[in-house]
């Protein structure tokens, strides 16, 4: 149930724009600790492969993503999405969620 | 979220062992309902998301914490499954064996205590992963190299504990520990080999110590919790070239096994080189989807396809030279020379390689202890993210590898899967470890996958093979395997078992060992 509904909101879910840029360097940094080895831009990164197979390149790369709300971000990470598993909350906490999330959602 | 409970153990004495564990850890640290999501194995090939559910989990800060906990256990009878980095993945996650039981979430130990460049090694905590180790090297200029598994956030000694591999010269981790501080399940520390000694100062340097050699007991097991360990790290050395040979022949791989035999043993290849299948290199590059829309097997002609456009070969070995460059040359002279004689052979170097995500590339890097994620992406070759190893053991000869790979692709094809596998080089013996992909998404290919499975158990028992690690689901069976002398082995595990743990608070049911109080009854 929870995979149909991270279905749904990948399209109902908020476009970015609830950062603030303070939050924008902790953000990247969470990002590049948790995030990149599988999701920064360029090849030889399996998230970012996997969705320009599936979503196309314009959506390969979260850095890039305009469609990503910080609500989506945390669900996903918080319950994985398909591929990708679930983050638990020792390897990064609310906060850095939601910095994290404020981050991919930033305005771009 | 329905509350799971651990077996036996009321709803009103497990919230109070709960409340008791959170004076311990903090408010914070002690999880349950929807903060367990993390801790269900994403990639469970059981169809009952319930087999493997923990129900709480309680992440310690300290060595001190972890020790409290246990006590707190022991008390309660709550049984704990101890978890460094929790990314074991296709082999369960961060799930436990039993459902009920606690998850003992070690990744908020993440201290790097000690690195000495000069000796080579480094004394970490649990939750220290690949990827920290590396940076924290790297930050500091170490001249010194760590070695590392295909996927760099797992735990250093998680991945040595579960006897995992690398890449490396030093690619046997679990040869490369050296040291431990166990927490036992009355609560008491213990540390081994030469830590026991007062004020040494030689704990990370020799294994053995006076006396038996422990460490191995609690390694794959359930006899204490490792709260430190010791690893060895490599200098860097002068020169380094990773190199690819492709062979063009299923048939090839007897001749391939049969020329790497002397030239492993005789240390000619350096590291721990792998023979990959086409369609494990495949994957990590390209979709099924994009060769074919139907079901079972591929046919030759689409085989030999996907070998043109990637150009890669039925088998291919990934290895790599150290050493000062003259060395590498002479080294390179006699690997080239000794697998040039099976015909269609193809030798390259990195720069021969151009598509931006070919495996040589990421492979140059995990080959030098650089951690990545990049070979993650082989579960998109059918997509739905579902995989999980069986991984038999094998001597290092030809007929052997042919006689397994025909059995698991045989196998494997007639359940409609693809045949994907690395077969590891070890000091004396293969590791055929076989990649099983299935979406996660679908009962009933999942269901196909597990009756698939226990039949590869089967037939590789059959045939004189164990597998050398597995799934949460699959560890009674493969346990069950080892049977020699009415099961003597699993005897003798139960009998250290029972006097380390008799309360039978430490993963129960891990490896196959189950502690007394859980002995027969079905979970």
């Amino acid at each position: 149930m929870i995979r149909l509904a991270l279905g749904l909101t990948l399209t109902l879910l908020l476009v970015g724009g609830e950062a603030s840029a303070a939050d924008a360097p902790a953000g990247k940094a969470i990002f590049d600790h948790n995030c990149a080895p599988c999701h920064a831009k360029g090849p030889g990164h399996a998230g970012t492969q996997r969705l320009a197979q599936i979503r196309g390149p314009a959506n390969a790369a979260l850095e890039d993503r305009t469609d990503l709300s910080a609500d989506y971000v945390r669900l996903v990470v918080r319950h994985g999405l398909v591929e990708m598993p679930a983050w638990r909350l020792t390897e990064i906490n609310d906060a850095e969620l939601n910095q994290l999330a404020q981050y991919l959602a930033r305005a771009k | 979220m329905k509350q799971i409970l651990p077996p036996g153990i009321s709803a009103t004495d497990f919230a109070e062992a709960l409340q008791a564990l959170r004076k311990i850890v903090g408010d914070d640290f002690v999880y349950t309902g929807e903060a367990l999501a993390g801790y269900a194995d994403p990639y469970s090939i059981v169809a009952d998301d319930d087999t493997h559910a923990a129900s709480a989990a309680v992440a310690p800060a300290s060595t001190g914490q972890v020790q409290a906990v246990v006590r707190v256990a022991s008390q309660y009878g709550v049984p704990l499954w101890p978890v460094s980095c929790g990314k074991n993945y296709a082999y369960g996650g961060a799930s436990p064996r039993m459902a009920g039981t606690v998850v003992l979430d070690l990744k908020r130990m993440n201290r790097i205590l000690e690195v000495s460049e000069s000796d080579g090694y480094a004394l970490v905590e649990p939750g220290v992963s690949y990827f920290d180790l590396y940076n924290h090297i790297t930050s500091k200029g170490y001249k010194l190299w760590l070695d590392v598994p295909d996927p760099g956030w797992g735990s250093v000694i998680g991945n040595a504990l579960e006897h995992g591999v690398g890449y490396t010269p030093y690619g046997d981790h679990f040869a490369m520990q050296c040291g431990m501080e166990v927490v036992l399940a009355n609560g008491e520390l213990v540390r081994t080999g030469m830590g026991a000694l007062p004020n040494g100062n030689t704990w990370q340097l020799f294994k053995y110590g006076f006396g038996p050699y422990l460490d191995g007991i609690f390694t794959q097991s359930n006899f204490g919790i490792v709260t430190k360990m010791g690893i060895w790290l490599m200098p860097e050395p002068p020169g380094y070239r990773p190199y690819m040979i492709s062979f063009q022949r299923e048939e090839d791989l007897e001749q391939v096994v049969d020329i790497l035999r002397p030239l492993k043993v005789g240390s000619v290849i350096q590291n721990a080189a792998t023979i990959r299948s086409l369609l494990l290199v495949a994957a990590v590059n390209a979709t099924r989807s994009q060769y074919t829309d139907k079901p079972g097997p591929l046919p030759d002609s689409t085989l030999r396809k996907i070998m043109a456009d990637q150009d890669i070969g039925m088998w291919n070995i990934y290895g790599a030279l150290y050493g000062p460059p003259p060395v590498m040359d002479t080294l390179w002279t006699v690997i080239r020379d000794s697998f040039a004689k099976v015909p269609g052979a193809k030798f390259y170097f990195v720069e021969d390689r151009k598509r931006e995500n070919d495996l040589l590339i990421s492979r140059a890097d995990t080959m030098r202890g650089i951690p990545r994620l990049s070979e993650f992406s082989f579960v998109n070759w059918t997509g739905g993210g579902g995989h999980i190893g069986f991984s038999p053991v094998s001597p290092i000869r030809g007929s052997e590898a042919m006689k397994q790979y025909t059995m698991v692709r045989d196998r494997m094809h007639e359940y409609g899967f693809d045949y994907m596998s690395i077969f590891a080089i070890g000091w004396r013996e293969l590791h055929h470890v076989v990649e099983l992909l299935f979406d996660r998404r679908d009962p009933k290919i999942k269901h196909q996958a597990d009756v698939l499975f226990r039949q590869l158990v089967r037939d590789a028992a059959a045939a004189g093979y164990g597998e050398y690690r597995t799934h949460l689901s699959y560890m009674d069976d493969i346990a069950a395997t080892y049977s020699w002398n009415d099961h003597a082995l699993m005897k003798l595990n139960q009998t250290i078992k029972d006097a380390l743990d008799p309360k039978g608070i430490l993963a129960p049911g891990k490896q196959g060992i189950w502690p007394a109080r859980y002995r027969g009854s079905p979970k």
